[in-house]
């Protein structure tokens, strides 16, 4: 009985031991840290790269909905409109950049995004060749205007098969850091960047 | 022992046979993908479901096109190519929608959705004995123009069926970088 007790007991220790050490081991090796990490900071001045976009911001600024790259706003309304130069950095044409930066304005309005050249509503962006998009979030009725812009930058990861189809595509968006851009009035707004 | 070693070089054997079998399969989107129908530029390219064939190619650094009566000036970063192929149905009718410019280095460029509102552009819908013209505008990088290949298929997830692959060939190159061919501004309201 007792010897049994004591071979029970030793069991037990076993176990605590082995589980212990598991569970520092998993934490030494960084299974518990990574849901702490802060989101990077990004400079608005200069390159963001996202997998499939080089983004390099250019300017800010709220205006009146009129003659806003011929975006369907409605009438009267006031917009935010984020002027940034994307590069396509993939083989293949691709408009994959509805989601690539979210505004903290209003998360539930998806922006118009235009490109500027021509007023064309998002169209496909080639390899190789920046173009200067604007993205339009139309303000809700009667808000003030905001000082500052913040947005996330969502990034993508190539998989060469999915796990559903087994094809290559982009996947897993997350965030890769955050960004605030001062906000000008009018479409006169200087460039943050040459 | 002899039997115990060559038992071991067989495992090894084994392991790296399964090993290059499982390097070489076939991914699966090329299992799947489009089956090429090649030829050059000028030569009638047979499809399952349609013919086509390349006539020319022109640069241009800007397009003239009419939009509701209205003039407009499409400009862009690279070049414009603008590709005239003659499409023809085999056995039924039937539309061709889908072509990009795939350039020396692989990149491959789809067709512009700039001008979406202009004549004489895909998709087009062909029936058989009727050949039609139609005209490719590809907005590109000027080092992408040399030697390159057009793709046509008729519709976007062509899985499994033809996509004509036609070699355009070189293309000189001028000393501003564009092709030497280059004109100024190419007039799209023109009929092909």
């Amino acid at each position: 009985m007792f010897e049994n007790a004591g071979s029970r007991l030793k069991a037990w220790l076993v176990a605590g031991i082995g589980t212990a050490a598991a569970l520092a081991l998993a934490g030494v090796l960084g299974a518990f840290g990574a849901r702490h990490e802060p989101m990077q900071l990004l400079a608005p001045t200069g390159r963001i790269e996202t997998g499939q976009w080089l983004l390099r911001p250019l300017r800010a600024y709220t205006a009146e909905g009129e003659n806003l790259y011929g975006a369907p706003l409605k009438p009267g309304a006031r917009a935010l409109v984020l002027e940034v130069e994307m590069t396509n950095r993939t083989a293949k044409s691709s408009k994959d950049y509805f989601d690539v930066l979210q505004a903290t304005v209003d998360p539930s309005s998806k922006p118009f995004i235009v490109l500027t050249r021509d007023s064309t509503l998002s169209p496909e962006l080639h390899p190789g060749m920046p173009e200067r998009m604007a993205y339009i979030w139309e303000l809700p009725g009667g808000s003030a205007p905001p000082a500052s812009l913040d947005l996330t930058v969502i990034r993508k990861t190539y998989k060469q098969r999915d796990n559903l189809y087994g094809l290559p595509g982009w996947f897993n968006p997350a965030p890769a850091g955050t960004l605030t851009l001062p906000v000008g009035s009018g479409p006169d707004t200087a460039d943050i960047q040459p | 022992m002899m039997r115990k070693t060559a038992n071991i070089v067989l495992l090894l054997v084994a392991v790296a046979f399964c090993y290059g079998l499982q390097m070489s399969k076939p991914h699966y989107g090329d299992l799947i993908g489009p089956i090429p129908a090649r030829g050059k530029m000028g030569e009638t390219i047979v499809g399952r479901n349609f013919e086509a064939r390349a006539e020319k190619v022109a640069f241009a650094r800007n397009l003239k096109v009419d939009r509701f009566g209205e003039t407009k000036i499409l400009t862009t970063g690279g070049v414009w190519a603008v590709v005239t192929v003659e499409f023809a149905a085999r056995a039924q009718s039937t539309s061709v929608a889908v072509a990009s410019w795939r350039g020396p280095t692989g990149l491959a460029y789809d067709q512009t959705e700039r001008m979406s509102f202009a004549d004489g552009l895909l998709p087009v819908a062909i029936d058989p004995g009727l050949p039609k013209k139609a005209r490719l505008v590809f907005e590109l990088r000027p080092d992408e123009a040399s030697n390159a290949t057009l793709l046509i298929s008729e519709k976007l997830m062509s899985a499994l069926d033809s996509q004509a692959e036609i070699s355009l060939g070189p293309v000189a190159t001028a000393s501003d970088g564009l092709p030497a061919s280059t004109v100024d501004t190419l007039d799209m309201s023109q009929p092909i």
